[in-house]
Formats: structure tokens, sequence, C-alpha cells
């Protein structure tokens, strides 16, 4: 993935970059709003990650600029604030995706992943996940694992549907709490933990190959490779 | 004093005291038209017909008739002044008069003041000079047309009486102006003085404010008057900024007390691991990153904290449905709690709506939830609940059968990083109530705790806890 990192921390950037660089993407650095603002217009990227409070343009101004340019580059803010309102403002001013500094590397990694990969399979609006010999219908709401059919709860069935919308990226426990839960709080008690292993329970035990893997200090990961 | 005469209660003072004196003078100005000046044009008038009687006497009967009348008339000691003098001799052939005034002659054919002297006769009879005035006219009467000579004549009235009166009338109101002048001042100084001291106090109060003591209050008279009132916002100005003052310092004091321990912490293993084995090296690192993260995460509690307290973090307050919260946090909770061998019971009834964020009410559940599976060890149930309260509102709380609190230590645990004896060893900032309560305020809700559910096979001493946030009725 070509990513382009606004930041104007250049220590943070460094530390972002290199990491994202060592999970094997390219990496442009701007160091102020509109030294952003141009390369992004200038350069193709898969994904932009953008600080919210920079130099000459704030991130907000700079991704609103390009939304009205019709570029739909998926976008992750960076903030040191970081409370409900921020948030919302963000995703206003056509971000994708909002992660709260000082944050932990594999969750940065993790969800720039995610917004690339959706911008590979775009629109095309998918009913039918398959990883594996695992098979889930939006639809009429089953799930098979090899032909044999899993009974989840609401909740357990949302939880795997994401995953399987994430197949084969890491997915974290934020993520999860974000997206399945729609909470913004970590709470102190490994709840999302728990609610995984019930789903393993269910959709691996029994079956020869494990497909809801752990990814040590980073979250989970839904796939059919080793 | 000075300040005194500077004060905008004197100014007024002085600008009413110079408006009044203006219409004291205004009134003091007709009333001497409307008397004096009508007497003097009443004796002007008397002294005409005077004349024009004399004149008429002269024309008919002649010097000698008015010599005798002259007499007549001023045989009495009264105020009216008569001289006739001769035509040929030029000597005084009747009146009052010793000596012709000499402003006569100038003011010849019109009225004129002059003074003259008197010799009366006191009550024990001695003779006595008086200076007296008079206002009177200087006439000439021919005996003939062709006659050369003419007889002198005035007409006169003595007027010291009525300038006496005047005289003394000025002063009374000079002095009646001065008096109320100087009243004015007096009592504008009074009134100032006693503004200024009711100034000064809220003054006293925002000087030794500025010299630190915070905790100074402007004491309020009770009186329900405007300065009353002042005092009373002011007051109240002063408690929010105390607050706010009181909440930074206790930010700061707990962000030194809590990082530098882990901090200093941090400081000895990695100096210790200077001098030792790539092994111990790593194992320092990452220790030091598992710090690291727990500092983070206590600065970031804290910020949340400093956040919804100011009221910015409070996010849109809007309607929410509290039975909504607590199923979906019992939902998000009950595998966890089934691991920690707790049921978590949930009981509600239908429940106004309250008006709040679902965000930070679900964190208070959440922060709930995890004290009672910290905290509740040996407990089996967690209740959730949430029913109207008595005079509307909503009632939220959270009961467990663990150990309890004891109730000396219940307020404390809202503290910020407090963290009571028996719980030290588990893991924990000592913010999660501090959050709850922090929450709690921006929704004006309550906070309290009490014995939660009786323990089947407890001996007594364990009572376990009940949180309960009270919220208030739900307003627009």
């Amino acid at each position: 993935m070509r990513i382009l990192l606004v930041e104007d921390d250049a220590e943070a950037a460094a530390y972002a970059a290199k990491g994202l660089r060592g999970a094997g993407h390219v990496v442009d650095h701007a160091l102020d709003g509109e030294a952003g603002l141009n390369m992004a217009a200038a350069g193709d990227y898969d994904a932009y990650v953008i600080d919210r409070m920079l130099p000459k343009m704030d991130g907000l101004s700079l991704l609103s600029q390009r939304r009205v340019d019709s570029d739909d580059t998926p976008a992750l803010f960076l903030s040191a604030l970081g409370e409900v309102d921020d948030r919302v403002s963000g995703l206003k001013a056509g971000g994708d995706d909002y992660l709260v500094k000082p944050y932990a590397f594999p969750e940065l990694l993790a969800r720039v992943e995610a917004l690339g990969r959706r911008r590979l399979a775009p629109a095309n609006v998918t009913t039918r996940y398959v990883v594996g010999d695992l098979e889930l219908d939006v639809i009429t709401r089953t799930i098979r694992r090899a032909s044999k059919k899993i009974d989840l709860q609401p909740r357990e069935f949302r939880l795997l549907e994401y995953l399987m919308r994430h197949a084969g990226q890491v997915v974290t426990r934020t993520m999860l709490l974000e997206n399945v839960w729609e909470y913004h709080f970590d709470p102190q008690t490994n709840v999302i933990d728990v609610h995984i292993s019930r789903l393993r329970s269910k959709i691996d035990k029994g079956f020869d190959k494990p497909l809801l893997k752990t990814v040590r200090g980073a979250g989970y990961t839904l796939s059919d490779e080793d | 004093m000075l300040r005194i005469l500077r004060t905008t209660s004197f100014r007024f003072t002085l600008i009413y005291v110079v408006l009044f004196s203006g219409a004291v003078a205004a009134l003091g100005a007709y009333l001497y038209s409307a008397t004096f000046g009508e007497a003097a044009k009443q004796t002007d008038a008397v002294i005409e017909g005077e004349i024009a009687v004399l004149a008429d006497l002269f024309s008919s009967s002649g010097p000698g008739m008015l010599t005798r009348v002259i007499r007549g008339r001023t045989a009495w000691a009264d105020d009216s002044i008569y001289m006739l003098i001769g035509a040929p001799s030029g000597a005084v052939l009747a009146g009052n008069l010793t000596a012709l005034p000499p402003e006569a002659l100038t003011a010849e054919g019109d009225f004129f003041n002059f003074k003259f002297e008197r010799s009366i006769f006191d009550a024990a009879g001695e003779e006595v000079i008086q200076q007296r005035e008079a206002r009177g006219k200087f006439m000439r009467f021919r005996s003939s047309p062709e006659a050369e000579q003419s007889y002198l004549i005035v007409v006169a009235r003595d007027v010291a009486s009525r300038q006496f009166l005047r005289n003394r009338s000025q002063s009374v109101v000079t002095r009646i102006a001065l008096v109320t002048i100087a009243f004015g001042v007096v009592i504008g100084l009074l009134f100032s003085r006693a503004l200024l001291r009711r100034v000064e106090v809220v003054n006293k109060t925002a000087r030794a404010i500025r010299g630190g003591d915070l905790s100074q209050r402007i004491p309020e008279t009770g009186a329900g008057d405007e300065l009353d009132h002042l005092s009373t916002n002011l007051n109240a100005m002063l408690d929010q900024i105390e607050r706010l003052m009181a909440g930074m310092r206790d930010v700061s004091d707990n962000i030194a007390h809590d990082l530098r321990s882990p901090l200093t912490r941090i400081r000895n293993r990695l100096s210790d691991a200077l001098e030792q084995d790539a092994e111990a090296k790593d194992k320092a690192l990452r220790a030091t990153i598992d710090d690291s993260e727990r500092m983070l995460a206590t600065f970031n509690a804290l910020l949340s904290i400093a956040r919804i307290q100011s009221g910015e973090g409070a996010g849109a307050m809007e309607v929410t449905d509290l039975v909504a919260i607590v199923e979906e946090m019992a939902e998000l909770y009950e595998p966890a709690a089934q691991e920690a061998g707790f049921d978590i019971i949930l009981i509600t009834a239908p429940t106004p709506p309250v008006k709040g964020s679902r965000e930070l009410v679900s964190q208070a559940v959440a922060n709930f939830l995890d004290n009672a599976l910290k905290y509740a060890a040996g407990g089996k149930r967690i209740e959730l609940k949430v029913q109207p309260a008595k005079y509307g509102g909503a009632i939220l709380s959270v009961s467990d059968d663990g150990p309890g609190v004891d109730v000396k230590d219940r307020d404390r645990i809202l503290e910020r990083f407090v963290r009571l004896e028996e719980s030290r060893s588990t893991p924990g900032n000592g913010l999660g109530l501090s959050l709850v309560a922090a929450i709690a305020r921006a929704h004006g809700a309550t906070l309290r705790f009490e014995d939660g559910l009786a323990n089947a096979d407890s001996s007594g001493s364990k009572k376990g806890l009940r949180i309960v946030m009270e919220f208030p009725v739900f307003a627009g």
C-alpha cells in the first residue's frame, strides 16, 4: 500500500513510518497541512493518515478539500484530543477512521490496513462471505462450516460478520468494540477476549483447522492460512 | 477622604446639591420680587401721589399753605420725610431734613436713594443720632410761570426698616442656601462612606483572594438589595473558580504522586540494566514498555476526567434510554462475568428517558462492572437495575454480593487515585470511580453507595455494595 502520512511531530512520524514500512508499505511523509494537500493531489495513495493539528492547514480542512475534489482515498485521523465530539467532527470532514494519540502501533497498522483493504474491495455489496470452509450469508443470516449449520447469537453474528469482512487482516479489540458494539472507550476487563473465545468455541471447536486466531500484542485475525 | 470624594455616589450627591441650590435660588428670587419689589413700587406710588397733592396745593394756595401742611405732616416722627426750601431766601421753610441731600440735585425729577441722620429719643429719653436711608423725589415748584425763583421740595419715605428687612431676608436666604449645600455635602459624604464601606468589603475580599486565599467570600448582609445580589453572584463565581482550581490542583498533585513512582522505577530499572547482559536488558525494556503503557492509560484517564469535569467532554447530551444502555452493557459483560463466576441479573422497569450521553453513561456502567468483577471477589451475582425514581427521573444501580465497602470508606473511593488497602494488589489506577463521579456530575446525577446484595452464606460481614446513580427529571 502507498500511504501518505501527514504529521508535524517528526519523531512520532518517524515511529509510525518505520512501523508501516516494516509491514511492507510505502510511506510518504508531509510535515504540514499544505505540503500534505499538495502531495495528496499529486500522488496516488491507498490511504491517508492525517494528524488533526497541523501547521499551515489543519487536518480537517486538508481532507475536506480533497473530498471536494472527489478524492475518495480512505483517511484515518490521528488526534491528541479524542473525545466523542472530535471523532464526530473528524468523520464529518470525510474521515473513515479515527485514532487517538498515544496509540499502540499495531492498532494503527491494523486500522490502516483495514482502510486499504476496503478500497481494494469497494462498494460491490457482498452478502456472502467465505473463509476456508466457513460461510456466512448476510441475507439469510445463516452460518455454515463444512456444510454444518452453526447457530449464533445476534451479537456473535455481527462479530463474526465483521471478522469475515476483514478476513486475513488483524483486527484489534478496540476496532471490535467500536464497530460491533459502538463504544469508544476501553473497558478494563477483557470483555472482548471472552466474546471471542465464545465465538471460537462455536466456529472452531470440533474442526481440524482453527480459523479464528489470536495475534499476540495486536488482536485477532480470521484466516484460512497458517 | 479623597477616595470618598471620588465615589460615584458622592458625585451624584453633588449634582443633586447643585440642582437643589439652583431651585432654592430661583424660588428666593421669585419671593424677593413678589414681596420687596412690590413694596418698593408701592412706596414710589405713594411719593408720586404726595407730590401731586402738594403741587396742587402750591398752585392753588401758595407757598404759605404748603409750609403749613408740611409742618403738620412732619410733626409726627413716622417714616414720612419732607423738606421745603423757600424760593428767594433759600431757607428751609419746613420739613424734617436739615440739609438738601446731594443726590437730590443730580437726580432732579427722578427717584433717588439717600442717607441722612436723624435724632430720636430712645427708651431712656436720651437723644440718639441714627443713620437712616430713604427714597424720595426732588421737585421745583414755581409760584408763577414767569417767576425766576422756584421753591425746592423733597418728598421721601424712610426705607431703613425695609432695607433692614431686605438685608435680613437676604442673609437668611443665603444662610439657608449655605446650610442646604453643607447638608447635601455631608449627607453625600455619609452616603458615599456607607457605600464605599460596602464596596470596600468586596475589594478587601478580592485583594485577599488575589493574595492567594481562595476560600475568602464576600459577607452577604441579607438586605436583598442590589449590592447583596452582586455579592451573591460574585460568591457563586468564586465557588466555581475555587472548584476548578481545586480540580486543577488535584490533577497536578495526583499526576505528581502517581507518575513519580513509575518514572523512578523506570529510571532505576534502566540504569541497573546498563550494567547487565543482553537478556536482562531486553527484560528491562519490556518492563519499561509495560510501565509506560500504564502511565499513558493513567494520563488518558486523568484527561478524560478533566474534560468531562470542565463540561467539554460531555459531548452531545440527548434523549437517552437507560434501559437500552444497561441491556447492551449486560450483553457485553455477560461472558466475562460468567468466566469470573458471576451471574449478571438484569432488572428493568419502564423508565422515563434521561438527558445524557450514551457513551458516557455506558462508560460509567462499564466502570461499575469492571469494579464488581475486580473487587467483589467471592461473589456470585451482579445486579444491574434501572427503575423510575420516586419523584421523576431515573435510577441506575449496580449491586454485588462481594465483601462490600465500609461505610467510612464510601466517600473516599470517589476521589482520584484512592485505592483501599484491600485492593492495593489488584491492577488499576484508582481513577475508575473518579471518572464515574465526573460523568455523574456532567449529567446532574447523584451518586451514592449502599449495602449491596445480602450474601446468603455470609456471617454478616459481607454486605456487598450497591452503587446508585440517580438521574434528574428529563427537562427538554
